[in-house]
C-alpha cells in the first residue's frame, strides 16, 4: 500500500497549466488503471485524464474551476500494489517548461576555469589601452590575474604608485566604526599565493640557533677593507652550499604527475618589504655566483623591488626563498610560509648578542635564529634536520 | 502526335478485383487464398493494435508520453497492407503507422520511447525493414522510391510500401517521388491512407481533384478503394506488390478511411468537425464490420472474440509496464552517440566536456 | 488592459492588422477553422471571412510561393509556417525569391512570414528548431523575434507594415507567458532593448533566452554581480549601437541562444563586438548555446539548452579573466 500523488502533466507540447472542469471520481472511489479521473481544459482542448494507478482515491487537490499548474498535485491515490511504490514518488514524466525534473542534471555552476595568462598575452585589450592612456609600462607591472595576467586594477595601482599604498583602497568607516578596504593588485596577489601555499602544501617548521661569531668577524674584515656587506649575502651563500648537499630542498612537488621536480639552478627568492607589499625578487643561478656577486645582485634586486622597477623576469622562477624576520626589535624568529611551488623557505632572525653555553660556561656571543619551513610531501623531519644542521654548520664556519 | 491522354495498362490486376466503387468483389474475395486461421489473425491483429493505440493515448494523458497521434479507425489498412507484404519488403511510414510497426514485430514499448522523449529512432530499420518515422510530411516518399530504385538495380524482387496521408499528396516531395517512380519504374506500392483530415483541413480543401487518378499523370495506375475493409486492402496491396515484383512498376492505392481520433493529443477536433460526421464513420468501423462478417461466416464466435479482447488487454498492460520500466539511456550517448559514423576530434571533445559537466558518477 | 498571453497578443496584433488594411491576408495550414495549432489565429476566420483568413493545402513551399504571387498582385500576405522544423521545404522560395525579388526587379514584397521557433516544450523531432541564422545570413530579409507579449504585438505591427519581407520568429515556449500590452506601442525593426541594467557583464539574448538571461541577472544580483541584459529583438538588421554602448560600459560580453553555438547567430554578434569594441574588452566574448548536435530527444533537452547556471558560469569566467 502506497500513497502516490499524480501531478498534472503537460498535455499538449508546452502547456503550462490547465483548468479543472469536473471530477469523475470522489475521495474514496476505487479505480482501476485508466479509469477516467477528471476533465481538464487546456489552452488547446478539453481532455479526460485516466488514472495511472489502481487503488483508492485518497485526496483531490483541486476544485472545479480552479487552475492547476503543470507539475502541481492533481490527485493522491492509495495504490494497492506494493510495486507501485518503486515508481518515482508521485512525479510522472512531464515535458515542457513546467515539467518536473528528469533526474539527469548538468552540474550547478562550477568554478570558472579561466585560461591563465601565457606568453605575450598578459593583458586584455582594454587593459592595454588603459595602460597606454595612463602612461604605465606593462612590462613593469606585476599582474594579479590568473597566471599573472595584468588587470585594470593592477594598471591603475601602478599608475598611482609609489607614494600611496595603491594595492588597497579604503572606504569611509561605517556607522559602527567598521572600515572596508578593497583588495586589489599586489595585496590580492599575495593573498592568493598565501592561500595556495597553506592549502596545498603540508608544511612544518624547524628552528635552530647558529653562532654568528665567525660571520661577524668576516664582515668586520670586509668592512675594514671598504667592502661592507650585510649578512644577507652570507645567508644566501650558505643556503646555496647546503642545498648542494641536499638537492631535495631545491625542488617542487608536481601534483598532476605525482613527481618531485628537483631543480638544478638555485634561484634564490629574496623577500623584500615594500610600500606596495611583500615582493620576492629572484637571484637567478646563485650557485654560479661567488659572494661579492651575490651581494651586488641582491642589493640591486632589493632596490629595484622597492622602487617597483623590476621586470617580470626578475620576479619569477625562484626555487628556494630566504626571508629576514628579525630586521628590528625583539622579534627572534617566525614560521615562514613556503612560496609555492617551492619546497623550502629559510627565515633568518636578527644577529645579536645572546647567552650561550661554551665549555660549560654561559657567555654572550653573537647568534641568530634560523627557521625553515619545508614541504612534508617531499621532505621528512629527519632530512629537514640534516639540512638545517648543514646550514648551521656552513654559517658557523664562515671564514673571511 | 501521340494521344493527349496516355491510357494506362488495360490489364490492371488490382482493378480486376474491385468494383468501380472500390469495393472488393465476391470474385476478388474468393481469390484471397486466406484460410480461417489467417482470417482470424487479421481480426486479432486489428484488435491488438487498436487496444495498444488506446493505451498509448492513456499513457499520454498520464504524462508518460509527451504526445500521441492515434490511428484509431485505420486498423484495416495497417493490418491488411502489412499482411499482404513479405517480411523483406521495406515499409516507409509517415508518423502514424504504429500499428504497422507492431505487425512488423517492433516492440510497441520501444516505439513509444519516440514519444517519451528518449529517442528519435528506437528500432534498427535494417532489422525490421521498416524505415524511421518521418514527421515532416511526405519527405519519406522520395526515400521509398530511391530504395525501390535500388532494389531494381540489384535485380531483387523486393517491393517497397510507401505510405502517407491525404495531406501528403499536396507536398512537392510527393509529386517528385511519384514522378521518379514512374520514370524509373520503381517497384513501389504507394498507399495513401486518405483519412479525410490533415489536422483541421478536410479533403475538400486539400485537393480539388482525385488522389487515385493522379497516378495516371505519372505514368502508372491508381485505384481508390474502401480502406475500412481489411480484406479489400489486403487484396489490393497483394496484387499491386505482385505486379511490382514482376517488374511492372509502381501502383497507387488510395484507401479511403477516417481519422476517428484527433490529429494528436494536442489537437481539439471539436473545433473543426461535427459529432454527426464522427458518428457516421463510427458506424463504418472497420473492426466491428469485419467481426460481423467473420461471425456471419462462422469463422469466429463470441468466446474467441472475448479471448482476443482479453489478450489485447493483457498485451496493452504489458506494454505499459515495459515502457515505464525502460531506463533512460545515458545523456552522452543519447545526444552524441549516433550523430557521426566517424566522429571528428572537435565533436569528441565537445562530448567529453558535456559529459564532464553532468552531475553524478 | 488586462494581461494577455503572447499567443493572445499576436492574435490581437493580427486582428488589428486585418482591420487596418484590407489587403492583409493570413493563410497557412490549420489557421482557419482550427485557429492554428497554438490558437494564434483563433477567431480570425470567423471575424474576417475565408477570403482574408484561409487554410492552405499541406505545402510549405507553395505557401510561400503563392505569398510571392499575392504580394505582386497588391496584397500584404502574412503566411504562417506551422513549426520551425517545417520551414525547410520553403527555404528555396524564401532564399531564392522572397529575399531577392526586389533586388532582381525593383518590386517590394511586403510579406511577413510567421514561424513558431525554439524548444523547451517537450516535443518530438522537428518541433524545436532554431533556424534563425540561415535567414539572418540571407540579405534581403529582415529577421525579428519578440521575447514578451508586448513586443510580440508591437513588433508584428511593424513587420506587417514594413514594405520589405520579414521573418517573424515566435518563441513558442513563451506563448503562454502573460503581460499587459499597449496596442498603441510600436517597436521598430533594428532596435535592441536593454531589459535589465547592469555594469559587470553584457548578456545579449533574443527570443526564448531573454527570460533565462533575466533570471540569471536576478541570481547574480544576490551575489553582488551585476549583469546587463540586452534583448536584441531584431537579428537582421542588428542593433550593434545598443550592444556596443553596453560593452563599453561593462567590458565583458556573453551571447545566449538556443541554436547550436557552432556557426550560430552569436558568432556574428561576438565577431562584431571583438572587432568594433576590441580595446574595450577585458575578457574574450563568449557564446552560450546549444551543443553541436541535432536537437536531442525531449528528455534531454534541458541538458542541451542554455540555462541560468551556464549563463552564470560564462559571466563568472568573464569576470575572473583579469
Amino acid at each position: 500500500m502506497a500513497d502516490q500523488t499524480f501531478r498534472l502533466p503537460d498535455l499538449g507540447e508546452g502547456l503550462t497549466e490547465a483548468q479543472l472542469v469536473a471530477w469523475r471520481v470522489e475521495e474514496g472511489t476505487q479505480v482501476e488503471v485508466n479509469a477516467p479521473l477528471c476533465e481538464v481544459e487546456t489552452a488547446k482542448a478539453v481532455v479526460v485524464i485516466p488514472s495511472p494507478w489502481a487503488g483508492t482515491i485518497q485526496k483531490l487537490h483541486a476544485r472545479p474551476g480552479e487552475s492547476v499548474a503543470v507539475g502541481e498535485a492533481l490527485v493522491t491515490i492509495t495504490s494497492a500494489e506494493a510495486s507501485a511504490a518503486e515508481a518515482p514518488p508521485g512525479t510522472l514524466v512531464g515535458y515542457g517548461p513546467g515539467a518536473p525534473e528528469s533526474g539527469i542534471r548538468r552540474k550547478a555552476r562550477t568554478a570558472a576555469s579561466v585560461p591563465e595568462s601565457s606568453g605575450d598575452v598578459r593583458a586584455a585589450p582594454f587593459v592595454r589601452q588603459r595602460a597606454k592612456e595612463m602612461g604605465v609600462d606593462l612590462a613593469q607591472v606585476l599582474g594579479s590575474g590568473p597566471g599573472g595576467r595584468i588587470t585594470r586594477a593592477d594598471v591603475e595601482a601602478a599608475a598611482s604608485a609609489p607614494a600611496v599604498t595603491s594595492s588597497t583602497s579604503t572606504a569611509a568607516p561605517s556607522a559602527d566604526g567598521e572600515r572596508r578596504i578593497s583588495v586589489v593588485g599586489i595585496r590580492k596577489a599575495i593573498a592568493r599565493q598565501m592561500v595556495r601555499s597553506v592549502s596545498t602544501i603540508p608544511q612544518f617548521t624547524e628552528f635552530a640557533i647558529f653562532d654568528a661569531t665567525n660571520l661577524m668577524a668576516a664582515r668586520e674584515q670586509r668592512k675594514a677593507s671598504g667592502r661592507s656587506m650585510t649578512p644577507l649575502p652570507y645567508f644566501i651563500a650558505a643556503v646555496v652550499k647546503a642545498v648542494r648537499a641536499y638537492p631535495l630542498m631545491n625542488s617542487s612537488w608536481d601534483e598532476s604527475r605525482d613527481e618531485i621536480i628537483v631543480k638544478q639552478p638555485v634561484n634564490v627568492g629574496i623577500a623584500v618589504n615594500t610600500t606596495q607589499g611583500l615582493l620576492v625578487p629572484v637571484l637567478r643561478g646563485a650557485e654560479q655566483l661567488e659572494l661579492t656577486a651575490i651581494a651586488e645582485k641582491s642589493a640591486q634586486l632589493i632596490e629595484g623591488a622597492r622602487a617597483g622597477t623590476l621586470p617580470p623576469g626578475q620576479m619569477s622562477g625562484g626555487t628556494i626563498t630566504v626571508t629576514n624576520v628579525g630586521a628590528s626589535g625583539p622579534v627572534e624568529t617566525g614560521t615562514p610560509i613556503i612560496n609555492p611551488p617551492e619546497c623550502c623557505v629559510v627565515a633568518f632572525g636578527a644577529i645579536k648578542p645572546r647567552p650561550m653555553v661554551v665549555d660549560g660556561k654561559v657567555v654572550a656571543r653573537s647568534g641568530a635564529w634560523i627557521s625553515i619551513s619545508v614541504d612534508h610531501r617531499i621532505v621528512d623531519g629527519a632530512l629537514a634536520t640534516e639540512f638545517l644542521t648543514a646550514l648551521v654548520a656552513e654559517l658557523e664556519t664562515i671564514s673571511a | 502526335m501521340a494521344d493527349v491522354v496516355r491510357v494506362v495498362a488495360a490489364d490492371d490486376p488490382v482493378r480486376a478485383l474491385f468494383s468501380p466503387a472500390g469495393e472488393l468483389t465476391a470474385e476478388g474475395r474468393s481469390r484471397l487464398g486466406l484460410d480461417a486461421a489467417a482470417l482470424r489473425e487479421l481480426y486479432r491483429n486489428m484488435v491488438l493494435i487498436r487496444r495498444a493505440d488506446q493505451e498509448a493515448l492513456n499513457l499520454q494523458r498520464q504524462g508518460e508520453l509527451g504526445l500521441w497521434g492515434q490511428f484509431l479507425g485505420q486498423e484495416a489498412i495497417h493490418v491488411g497492407a502489412m499482411t499482404a507484404l513479405r517480411s523483406e519488403d521495406w515499409v516507409f511510414p509517415s508518423y502514424r503507422e504504429f500499428g504497422m510497426a507492431m505487425i512488423r514485430g517492433i516492440d510497441p514499448a520501444d516505439m513509444l520511447t519516440l514519444f517519451r522523449g528518449l529517442s528519435h529512432g528506437p528500432w534498427d530499420p535494417r532489422k525490421y525493414h521498416f524505415a524511421p518515422l518521418a514527421i515532416p510530411v511526405a519527405t519519406q516518399v522520395p526515400h521509398a522510391v530511391g530504395f525501390a530504385m535500388g532494389c531494381r538495380l540489384k535485380h531483387s524482387d523486393e517491393v517497397v510500401l510507401s505510405t502517407f496521408g491525404d495531406g501528403a499528396t499536396s507536398e512537392g516531395d510527393w509529386h517528385e517521388g511519384m514522378n521518379f517512380a514512374g520514370v524509373f519504374k520503381a517497384p513501389v506500392v504507394f498507399l495513401c491512407q486518405n483519412n479525410y483530415w490533415a489536422i483541421s483541413v478536410p479533403l475538400s480543401k486539400q485537393t480539388a481533384g482525385s488522389i487515385a487518378e493522379r497516378a495516371q499523370g505519372y505514368g502508372f495506375p491508381g485505384i481508390r478503394i474502401d480502406g475500412n475493409d481489411v480484406l479489400g486492402v489486403y487484396a489490393a496491396v497483394r496484387a499491386a506488390a505482385a505486379r511490382a515484383r514482376q517488374g511492372e512498376g509502381p501502383y497507387l492505392i488510395e484507401a479511403v478511411t477516417y481519422r476517428m481520433g484527433a490529429h494528436t493529443s494536442s489537437d481539439d477536433p471539436t473545433r473543426y468537425r461535427t459529432d454527426s460526421e464522427l458518428q457516421a464513420w463510427n458506424a463504418k468501423d472497420p473492426i466491428a464490420r469485419y467481426q460481423a462478417w467473420l461471425v456471419q461466416q462462422g469463422i469466429i464466435d463470441e468466446g474467441t472474440v472475448k479471448a482476443i479482447a482479453d489478450a489485447a488487454e493483457t498485451a496493452a498492460q504489458a506494454m505499459r509496464a515495459r515502457l515505464i520500466a525502460l531506463p533512460t539511456p545515458p545523456p552522452g550517448e543519447a545526444i552524441f552517440g549516433r550523430v557521426y559514423s566517424k566522429p571528428p576530434e572537435p565533436f569528441l571533445r565537445e562530448r567529453e566536456e558535456f559529459e564532464a559537466s553532468l552531475e553524478g558518477p | 488592459m488586462e494581461a494577455v498571453t503572447m499567443a493572445k497578443a499576436i492574435n490581437l496584433s493580427l486582428r488589428d492588422a486585418l482591420t487596418r488594411d484590407d489587403n492583409v491576408l493570413i493563410f497557412g495550414e490549420d489557421v482557419g477553422a482550427l485557429g492554428g495549432v497554438f490558437r494564434i489565429t483563433d477567431g480570425l476566420q470567423k471575424a474576417f471571412g475565408e477570403e482574408r483568413v484561409f487554410d492552405t493545402p499541406l505545402a510549405e513551399s507553395s505557401i510561400i510561393g503563392v505569398a510571392v504571387g499575392l504580394a505582386l498582385r497588391g496584397f500584404r500576405p502574412v503566411p504562417e509556417i506551422q513549426f520551425d522544423g517545417f520551414i525547410y521545404p520553403a527555404f528555396e522560395q524564401i532564399v531564392s525569391h522572397v529575399a531577392k525579388y526586389r533586388n532582381r526587379s525593383g518590386v517590394s514584397l511586403p510579406i511577413t512570414i510567421r514561424v513558431p521557433f525554439g524548444g523547451n516544450i517537450g516535443a518530438v523531432e522537428h518541433h524545436s528548431e532554431s533556424p534563425e541564422a540561415y535567414f539572418a545570413h540571407t540579405a534581403g530579409l529582415k529577421v525579428v523575434t519578440p521575447s514578451t507579449p508586448g513586443d510580440a504585438y508591437a513588433l508584428l505591427q511593424t513587420a506587417i507594415d514594413d514594405p520589405d519581407p520579414v521573418i517573424f520568429f515566435e518563441p513558442k515556449a513563451r506563448y503562454y507567458v502573460k503581460e499587459e500590452i499597449d496596442p498603441a506601442a510600436r517597436v521598430p525593426i533594428g532596435k535592441a532593448r536593454v531589459v535589465h541594467e547592469g555594469s559587470g557583464v553584457s548578456v545579449i539574448a533574443y527570443g526564448p533566452t531573454v527570460s533565462i538571461a533575466l533570471q540569471a541577472a536576478k541570481t547574480a544580483a544576490a551575489e553582488q554581480i551585476s549583469l546587463e541584459v540586452i534583448d536584441l529583438r531584431s537579428l537582421s538588421p542588428l542593433d550593434m549601437d545598443t550592444v556596443m554602448a553596453s560593452v563599453r560600459k561593462t567590458h565583458r560580453a556573453v551571447v545566449v541562444h538556443e541554436a547550436p553555438v557552432f556557426c550560430g547567430f552569436g558568432a556574428e554578434v561576438a565577431a562584431q563586438i571583438s572587432h568594433d569594441a576590441f580595446d574595450t574588452l577585458e575578457a574574450p566574448v563568449t557564446r552560450v548555446g546549444g551543443l553541436n548536435v541535432p536537437y536531442p530527444p525531449a528528455r534531454y533537452e534541458k541538458l542541451y539548452l542554455p540555462d541560468v547556471d551556464r549563463i552564470l558560469q560564462a559571466a563568472d569566467a568573464a569576470l575572473a579573466y583579469g
